[in-house]
């Protein structure tokens, strides 16, 4: 493994070294403020929270409709108060996210480690495996979990959504780990092993602190994506497993909707209190990955 | 099998086992139905039959391909293309994490509701409308919802954040101090870009390109909600063969269709991806 | 880590935690708005017994979960030819009366119609309606009262018809006076004709999601659809400026019912709670909360307070859309040259 550090020579082309140093970079964040790709940046952005916008404005519409009628709270106070089944379907997705985020990252880390620490018969396969489920629509995951479960008899329910959810996790979480390892110079791991250290050692005390940051942000990924879902989730349905987005949609047809409206926003605001709370947190992550 | 290998399998096994019971068993399963017979009233019948596969070339769902076929080709090249710059601004701005939280931001408001505000949005008396109307741009309201055009743009719109966030975490990489040699080399801004930057930030594209065609090629919500009579898409026809029609094997035999062709698309993409990177290397030394 | 075990192990609980409890929670697996929420509180304060509720939009979808595996459903709410099918499928549990005494106020013109079972073995009637037109009459000053609306260029690009193949093809059946549930090949190439030829040119989309909001928001001026959604989406000041009615051609029927899935958990608590819903007073508020006229419940309209918004009598040139086997191949190929052809 002939992993040679080289410094950038600006006369030579060669492929970009992975990290590069604050200062150099600091060189090229650039002066100009109106450039094309700003301007675009700008606008994407507006477009992308232009919806949003649009949502928070009707949870404060005093009347049910398109029209804007007067400002009311109205629909906060029934989803403080009168939406049983709302929040009911949101505990489901809450707690469908977080453990199916969490058995995804942890056999998904794992999985990583084992795939770029060490050459075995398999690991072909099981590269393949989990990436198929990162290209395939929604649909065809859907389909064939509802076909999976009905021909092997497993009852649709919170278990066959969980199930579903970490299985579309995965992926995802093996590139994001898989990613930040490739960065990882595993020649520390000899070094260690020189000096003593376990095989276990090595995983625990050397591997997996650096990898934190990644284990982080696959959890993340694994928890908004598991929150959305609505197509693969609504195959896999069952008795009293009704998640947001099902909820979502059965309202859509017939219903309070500015009462989502709201718990949008609420939710939203949760979320950047969160975000801003543990902003330090969040820099150690960006800074790393 | 010495230690290393034992351990690498050890660690892998339990997300390679759970793959494949619960994703590779499905698809085999998927595979095994479409060459069955439909059931009355859903579910199969243990007989064989190339009915599903026959079923496929009617007209009318090869009419939808080619509809989803173009409606993805556009939606896709319209994200890429926005994407770019914006991925591009984002790696070199001082305040990454502010343009990161921005992008993601939206994604914590059910995508559902999000597409239902655009339908408030593009409706005859909804922003847009009210908006070129009371600036006397227009008299009679656009018809901006309910068809194609309004597909596209929210299928844009529910994709962008995925297409941005693997350019930029791979121009982010992108040592930009060679953008200022090629300049001093003579290059043009514009140049220097196309000639330098594009080739390198190579598997960022692929990945984006990846992550944007394949969800938009399967959608599913957005032509139903906001497309019009003629607007749907080969992920509604999947969708109605299980839940409408009861046909699993033609809805089978199409997912089957879909898997392979995006399994070899990507693993081209890849593979001729691989292939320049060997070259680059080999140019270096 | 300790604490990190004992947060997994709680919810790793609350994943499996339907299973506790049987006897006091009832599984009901409704239409998306059909059951008040006052009624479910009274049920549950009357007989503690906890109700839990999941959502279908579509007959298609519930027959696809249920056929798919999902169990532990108590009461289902199909549609008349649904209940049919699960009838002969076995999919359900007989049903003993005596638990059901209210059964005495179901109407028994219902039970007529109710070909698939007219004593009531597998199926309580729960509600008998149709869909019909709704009109801005705000925006539209002169139009047909008739499925001949469609027809109209005038309302070209404003509006909606149901997403649903025996919806659609049956009010063109109805229109040119054949059965809701033909199968003659030249009745059906007519109904065809008639739909891709004059109707569909004039609509925007095949809607039967947000058909109601988009017709309150003045987006389309008519739609086919379910009156209850729609005057939901309006104030009641804005009443009067909807006309509901249910074109005199007659058109296609729907008669939902309370039946027992096999696999239900609490089938003590599922008689309870149907014989609860026909009780009369109970029944009206139903009525009362989306005006819907007293067809299966003929005592309940005693204490209704409310006026429903359309008449029984309207439904009488209509028809229950029938189970049509393995016919319903033919509505499909025609439902799919209607919705995926340009």
């Amino acid at each position: 493994m002939n992993r040679k550090k080289t410094k950038l020579k600006p006369t030579t082309l060669v492929t970009p070294p992975r990290e590069v140093s604050p200062p150099r970079q600091q060189l090229f964040k650039d002066h100009r403020r109106l450039g094309f790709s700003n301007t675009v940046l700008v606008l994407v952005i507006l477009f992308l929270f232009m919806p949003l916008f649009v949502v928070i404005t009707y949870s404060f519409n005093a009347s049910k409709g398109m029209r804007w009628t007067g400002f009311s709270l109205q629909w906060y106070y029934k989803l403080l108060f009168e939406s049983r089944q709302l929040w009911k379907a949101f505990l489901n997705s809450f707690i469908i996210a977080i453990t199916s985020s969490l058995v995804a990252t942890f056999l998904g880390a794992l999985a990583a480690v084992g795939i770029k620490w060490y050459r075995f018969k398999a690991r072909s396969y099981i590269q393949i495996i989990s990436f198929l489920p990162m290209i395939l629509p929604e649909v065809i995951i859907g389909i064939s979990m509802l076909i999976f479960f009905s021909a092997v008899k497993i009852p649709l329910g919170m278990f066959s959504i969980f199930v579903a959810h970490t299985t579309f996790n995965l992926p995802f979480v093996l590139l994001l780990v898989s990613a930040r390892l490739d960065e990882f110079d595993f020649s520390i791991i000899e070094a260690a092993r020189d000096l003593g250290a376990t095989e276990r050692q090595g995983l625990t005390k050397v591997i997996i602190p650096s990898i934190v940051p990644a284990l982080l942000s696959s959890m993340l990924m694994a928890i908004t994506m598991s929150l959305e879902d609505f197509v693969i989730t609504f195959f896999v349905a069952g008795p009293g497993s009704t998640t947001l987005p099902l909820y979502v949609y059965s309202m859509i047809r017939y219903g309070v909707s500015p009462v989502v409206n709201a718990l949008s926003l609420i939710l939203v605001l949760a979320i950047m209190v969160m975000a801003l709370t543990f902003r330090r947190f969040l820099k150690t992550i960006a800074a790393s990955s | 099998m010495n230690r290393a290998r034992r351990s690498g399998l050890i660690y892998s096994a339990p997300m390679g086992l759970w793959l494949t019971l619960f994703f590779l068993v499905p698809l085999s399963i998927i595979v095994l139905y479409s060459f069955l017979k439909k059931g009355l009233y859903g579910g199969v019948e243990w007989q064989f039959t190339l009915n599903a596969y026959k079923e496929m070339f009617n007209p009318a769902f090869m009419r939808v391909l080619w509809r989803t076929l173009w409606v993805s080709v556009v939606a896709t090249s319209i994200t890429l293309l926005l994407a770019l710059p914006c991925g591009y601004a984002m790696a070199r701005s001082r305040h990454q994490i502010f343009w990161l939280a921005l992008v993601i931001v939206p994604f914590w408001t059910n995508s559902l509701i999000r597409i239902y505000a655009w339908i408030a949005i593009l409706s005859s008396e909804g922003f847009v409308n009210e908006l070129l109307r009371s600036l006397g741009l227009i008299k009679e309201s656009l018809s901006l919802i309910y068809n194609q055009g309004a597909v596209i743009t929210v299928l844009v719109y529910v994709n962008i954040p995925f297409a941005i966030l693997p350019l930029f975490t791979t121009i982010d990489k992108f040592d930009f101090q060679l953008l200022e040699a090629a300049r001093d080399l003579g290059a043009t801004k514009r140049k220097a870009i196309f000639s330098v930057l594009l080739p390198s930030i190579k598997s960022g594209v692929i990945t984006a390109l990846i992550f944007t065609f394949i969800p938009i090629f399967g959608a599913y919500t957005t032509p139903l909600l906001v497309g019009g009579k003629d607007s749907y898409m080969i992920g509604n026809i999947i969708v109605d063969q299980v839940t409408k029609t009861r046909n699993w094997p033609l809805a089978s035999a199409f997912s089957l269709i879909i898997t392979l062709l995006s399994t070899l698309g990507v693993v081209w993409m890849l593979v001729s991806s691989q292939q320049e990177r060997v070259q680059n290397k080999r140019g270096v030394l | 880590m300790k604490k990190v075990s004992l947060l997994l192990t709680l919810l790793f609980l609350f994943l499996f935690s339907g299973c506790t409890k049987e006897e006091k929670v009832l599984h009901l697996y409704n239409w998306t708005y059909y059951t008040p929420e006052n009624i479910i509180e009274q049920f549950e304060e009357l007989y503690g017994i906890k109700v839990v509720i999941d959502y279908f939009a579509s007959n298609e979808d519930m027959f696809a979960k249920l056929k798919g595996g999902a169990k532990g459903y108590d009461v289902v709410f199909p549609s008349q030819d649904y209940v049919e099918i699960m009838i002969n499928e076995k999919m359900l549990l007989p049903l003993d009366k005596e638990k059901i005494p209210n059964l005495k106020y179901i109407s028994p013109i219902v039970l007529e119609k109710a070909t698939y079972d007219t004593d009531m073995s597998w199926s309580v009637p729960y509600y008998m309606g149709a869909a019909g037109i709704a009109v801005n009459r705000k925006k539209v000053a002169s139009y047909s009262r008739d499925w001949s609306l469609f027809s109209d260029k005038r309302l070209d690009h404003r509006m909606s018809m149901l997403d649903d193949m025996r919806e659609v093809i049956g009010d063109a059946l109805a229109y040119l006076g054949y059965s809701v549930n033909s199968t003659d090949p030249k009745e059906l190439e007519a109904a065809l004709n008639l739909i891709n030829k004059e109707w569909k040119p004039n609509l925007v989309k095949f809607d039967a999601e947000g058909f109601a909001k988009s017709f309150a928001s003045g987006e389309f001026l008519a739609v086919q659809g379910y009156a209850e959604a729609i005057y939901e989406e309006l104030d009641e000041n804005r009443w009067d400026e909807v006309d509901f009615f249910l074109p005199k051609s007659g058109g296609p029927m729907y008669l939902d019912s309370m039946v027992i899935p096999k696999g239900a958990n609490n089938i003590e608590a599922a008689h309870l709670f149907i014989n609860f819903i026909h009780t009369p007073e109970i029944y009206a508020q139903f009525l009362d909360r989306f005006h819907f006229p007293a067809s299966v419940n003929t005592e309940a309209g005693k204490y209704m307070k409310s006026t429903p918004f359309y008449r029984v009598e309207e439904l009488e040139g209509y028809e229950l859309k029938m189970n049509l086997g393995a016919d319903l191949a033919l509505y499909n190929s025609l439902w799919e040259s209607i919705r995926y052809n340009d």
